[in-house]
């Protein structure tokens, strides 16, 4: 108990205050909770940008012109469609205007909608303005829920709805309900929470360790969890990685969509039901439906997606040896084991691989029906160049080991080019040459880092403390918006050692995050 | 009385139209703006000199881009072959620098290569370094219309960091996002707007501005600047509400939708949308995104499917085929600048007509695709009556000098300097 203590002083010390704003999936979260509006809004906005490996990065949350013109014609929209008709169907008013200016009423109205908007009491003077704004625009149209509406269209452009802010003082229980909520449940604090935060119960860290242990258990995590996970495995890539139909006329956007529930699906079976994380690089088992089971030349599944035993034969275990994986780090006609291999220590191991150098002629030397090369043996070229070496060593040979699968995640014997006909040669047919493959690979710089195939790679990072300690950073980063600092290298050696006593369970890591106070 | 001018307002129309939805959207008053001869603004006052700068991503093959002869009368490339009939109208550039693009830091070529050609300064790893040259002119010559600037983009291959998608930075990793759609563009520019539309967005706007004030203490200068810019957006949008002509509160139902992957058609509506806003004298500065940075959008319309434009330029890239298939690539994007061309000369405007009025810059990331070429680079400039025409000219000067000259002179907007111009590039007015 003695670290919570210090954490809580951490808490009272704090001098940064970083502004976060709602990302596009809390936005559309919250209007849901707000208004009940569930046509996810955000889906539309400028898409943001991955920085540090995930959506939520604070030091990329600017708002651009064009990003507040978008939440200002969102604005007009959701108060429109809130009281759609004239009518307040989804009962946010809580009480019967008398007449289109009800002063009694608009403060009611303004109070209630208000608080949940901003995630906290409203002040004397917000409570004043906004309740001026509905009588203005009530009396210049003759109708209360006209005005109403205007409070909701003008609540939503404000950034004290758009950003979480964090003052401390007399707010921080509220602001400690808002961390928790869009951390845990990545939408706005409920009825009971905030209950909880005004009765002064999320200041004591005995009573908060409990509401964080029923948050998490509550269903809404569920929602949190998947999109860390989103984010963290880069799902958009694959729902939104091109192939070339010519060798792959299988792949399209269901297929795509089929793999990454696949994993989606592995990880919350291993979190919810308490295994060790370390299983999700292990699992022998996928959760396949007829599409994937194609793919993967098993047996169709009689339900869709229902959790299937990979063969022994089939060389699969674990996420590195699912599609959703194997796909996105391929190009469209061909794996990379750079990528890979870059993917692996990014992702998993937390490295950071330097950029090629300016001027680096990325192509590499051409095929032709008589000069077939493996992938291998073209990437030798990263190996023997000095320049590409230093780096390409730490990615290619990770990806070597995973050739055995091919572009969009199929098991493959041999490494087969196709050369199409060119205008020159377009009445010949196209030729194939098959390649034998060398699937021995090898993480240099880790002990007994050498490997063939996705299980024995997954088997290397379920053990290795580095892996480990990355699931915990990259959990900490997605919490905290934020990259971690030398300050906090205790805290995340901390928070690995109890991960690692619990036998690596994530809902226990979630719940020491949540815990965690610092910003 | 002469007819209006030649953008016909129902071409337009019908170039959104696709699907059943209906809406509702106002309808330019193209008669308003002009007189019977499209010169009233030059009665009551001088006409401003407008600014397009027009980027599509990942470089050229140079061997079917880059004219062989220099001067005048040289023998147009298949690249610039539909520029051919406009000859007199453009002046194509070669052997431009972008040095910041080879400074020291993080990102690959092309996230360094676009900073340094968009800001003149090296990438930070999120964005770019400083304020964009469209950004920096439109401080200048900008500041009197609707919008300070348009940033317009048509491709939406859903790739890319912010240094990828955007090319209008108002200073450090503060992207300006490019409007994609049509239809938004189209009501952002002429949009319905009745006068209690307008009464209730001035409250709705007042009282978040309030809400700034209150913020505005206790809070780290970080959060401070970002709050600012959320504001000045704000306000931006204010300004731009209130200054709406009281014409734009007439409205007609058309429908809208249409399949947003055919792109060259989305060209040719954001080139006609941005012609109106140019003419309309919404705004004096654009920035025109044809394709995003490392571009990897698929190209149907030109028949090459089986990769993206990115992948093309890296694959085999010096077999004939390759670079067959990107002359083809980088003919479609001059075909859709000529495009844009034809339509600034169709409208009158004082003498002249509004392409002798507007400064057009084409520009590149890189010059050869596959190497990354980041000297060397092409550019072609066209339009301004103040602009020499009709030429190739190889120069030895950066990106940003020939910045300089054509904001000093070319569009009166004064600026001493810019990052890695240490002059102005001569031969160019």
């Amino acid at each position: 108990m003695i670290h919570l203590l210090l954490l809580i002083s951490v808490l009272n010390a704090e001098s940064t205050q970083p502004l976060r704003r709602l990302t596009h999936n809390q936005y559309n979260n919250t209007v849901r909770d707000l208004l009940n509006d569930r046509t996810r809004p955000a889906d539309q906005f400028p898409p943001e940008d991955y920085v540090n490996g995930f959506k939520n990065q604070f030091s990329a949350q600017d708002i651009s012109p064009l990003l507040a013109q978008t939440y200002a014609n969102a604005a007009e929209r959701l108060a429109r469609t809130a009281f759609l008709g004239g009518r307040d169907d989804n009962n946010l008013i809580p009480c019967k205007p008398q007449s289109p200016a009800d002063a009694k009423c608009a403060a009611a109205f303004v109070r209630s909608l208000g608080d949940k908007a901003f995630r906290r009491p409203l002040t004397e003077a917000e409570h004043r303005r906004y309740t001026h704004l509905l009588t203005t625009e009530a009396t210049r149209r003759n109708d209360f829920i006209r005005g109403a509406q205007t409070v909701v269209e003008a609540l939503l452009q404000s950034p004290k709805f758009l950003f979480r802010i964090e003052t401390g003082g007399p707010n921080e229980p509220y602001e400690i309900a808002t961390r928790l909520s869009y951390f845990l449940w990545e939408t706005m604090p409920d009825a009971q929470l905030t209950a909880a935060a005004k009765a002064g119960k999320l200041s004591n860290p005995a009573a908060r360790e409990a509401i964080i242990r029923n948050m998490v258990n509550d269903p809404r995590s569920k929602a949190a969890l998947d999109e860390f996970l989103a984010q963290w495995l880069r799902f958009d890539l694959v729902w939104n990685s091109v192939k070339d139909r010519r060798i792959f006329p299988m792949f399209n956007e269901e297929l795509a969509a089929a793999m990454t529930e696949e994993t989606r699906r592995t990880i919350a079976d291993t979190v919810w039901n308490n295994r060790p994380f370390t299983e999700i690089f292990t699992a022998p088992y996928g959760f396949l439906n007829p599409d994937l089971a194609s793919l993967y030349s098993l047996p169709a599944p009689t339900e869709e997606f229902t959790k299937t035993q990979y063969p022994s034969a089939s060389g699969r275990a674990g996420i590195l040896s699912q599609a959703m994986f194997l796909s996105q780090t391929s190009k469209p006609g061909e794996t990379s084991p750079t990528v890979r291999g870059f993917f692996v220590r990014d992702r998993f191991l937390c490295q950071t691989v330097p950029d090629p150098p300016p001027g680096t002629n990325s192509s590499l030397p051409p095929l032709s029906p008589d000069r077939a090369l493996t992938s291998r043996q073209r990437l030798s070229e990263h190996v023997i160049n000095p320049v590409c070496a230093g780096c390409h060593q730490l990615m290619d040979p990770i990806g070597f080991g995973l050739e055995g699968f091919d572009a969009i995640g199929r098991k493959r014997d041999t490494e087969r080019i196709t050369f199409f006909p060119t205008r020159e040669t377009r009445n010949d047919t196209s030729k194939t040459v098959d390649l034998p493959l060398d699937t021995s690979g090898s993480i240099n710089g880790m002990p007994n880092g050498k490997f063939a195939g996705p299980a024995e790679l997954g088997r290397i990072l379920a053990n290795s403390r580095e892996c480990q300690e990355c699931v915990v950073k990259q959990l900490f980063r997605y919490a905290k918006g934020r990259r971690e600092s030398n300050e906090d290298r205790e805290l995340i050696t901390q928070l690995y050692t109890r991960f690692a006593a619990s036998q690596f369970r994530f809902k226990e890591l979630m719940i020491w995050i949540a815990e965690d106070q610092k910003r | 009385m002469t007819k209006p001018p030649s953008v016909s307002r129902r071409r337009l129309l019908r170039g959104i139209t696709a699907t059943g939805t209906l809406l509702r959207i106002g309808l330019p008053p193209l008669d308003a703006m002009f007189n019977s001869h499209g010169t009233a603004y030059a009665a009551e006052q001088s006409i401003p000199s407008r600014f397009v700068l027009w980027f599509n991503g990942n470089g050229i093959p140079e061997r079917y881009w880059i004219p062989a002869e220099t001067g005048k009368g040289y023998q147009m490339t298949p690249c610039l072959s539909p520029l051919a009939h406009m000859q007199d109208k453009i002046h194509v550039l070669s052997g431009l620098d972008n040095p910041a693009a080879r400074m020291p830091g993080p990102g690959n070529d092309h996230h360094r290569s676009m900073s340094g050609l968009m800001s003149g300064t090296p990438f930070t790893g999120r964005g770019a370094g400083g304020a964009s040259i469209d950004q920096v002119i439109a401080a200048k010559i900008g500041t009197s219309t609707r919008f300070r600037s348009l940033q317009i983009g048509v491709c939406q291959e859903s790739h890319g960091e912010s240094i990828h998608r955007n090319m209008s930075w108002a200073g450090h990793e503060r992207a300006l996002p490019p409007e994609l759609v049509p239809q938004n563009l189209f009501d952002r520019i002429f949009g319905t707007k009745p006068q209690d539309w307008l009464d209730r967005k001035k409250s709705v706007l007042d009282a978040v501005q309030d809400d700034f004030k209150d913020l505005n203490s206790g809070l780290g200068t970080t959060d401070k600047t970002r709050l600012d810019g959320y504001l000045s957006s704000i306000r931006d949008l204010e300004r731009a509400i209130l200054s709406l002509p009281p014409e734009y509160g007439n409205s007609t139902e058309i429908t809208a939708g249409g399949d947003v992957k055919d792109y060259p058609r989305i060209a040719k509506l954001q080139s006609e949308l941005l012609v109106h806003a140019l003419a309309a004298r919404q705004t004096n500065v654009a920035t025109y995104m044809l394709t995003k940075c490392q571009s990897l959008v698929r190209l149907p319309w030109l028949g090459y499917t089986t990769l993206r434009h990115h992948d093309y330029t890296h694959t085999n890239a010096d077999s004939p085929r390759a670079q067959r298939i990107m002359r083809d690539i980088c003919r479609w994007h001059v075909e859709e600048f000529a495009f844009l061309l034809s339509k600034l000369a169709s409208i009158r405007e004082g003498d002249g007509t509004l392409l002798d009025n507007t400064a057009l810059a084409y520009i590149h990331e890189h010059a050869e695709a596959n190497a990354h070429k980041n000297n060397g680079l092409v550019a072609i400039l066209a339009g301004h009556k103040k602009l020499r025409k009709g030429a190739h000219t190889k120069t030895t000067g950066t990106m940003a000098e020939l910045y300089l000259a054509l904001a000093n002179d070319v569009l009166g907007a004064n600026i001493d300097r810019f990052p890695t111009a240490a002059r102005k590039l001569e031969s160019i007015a």
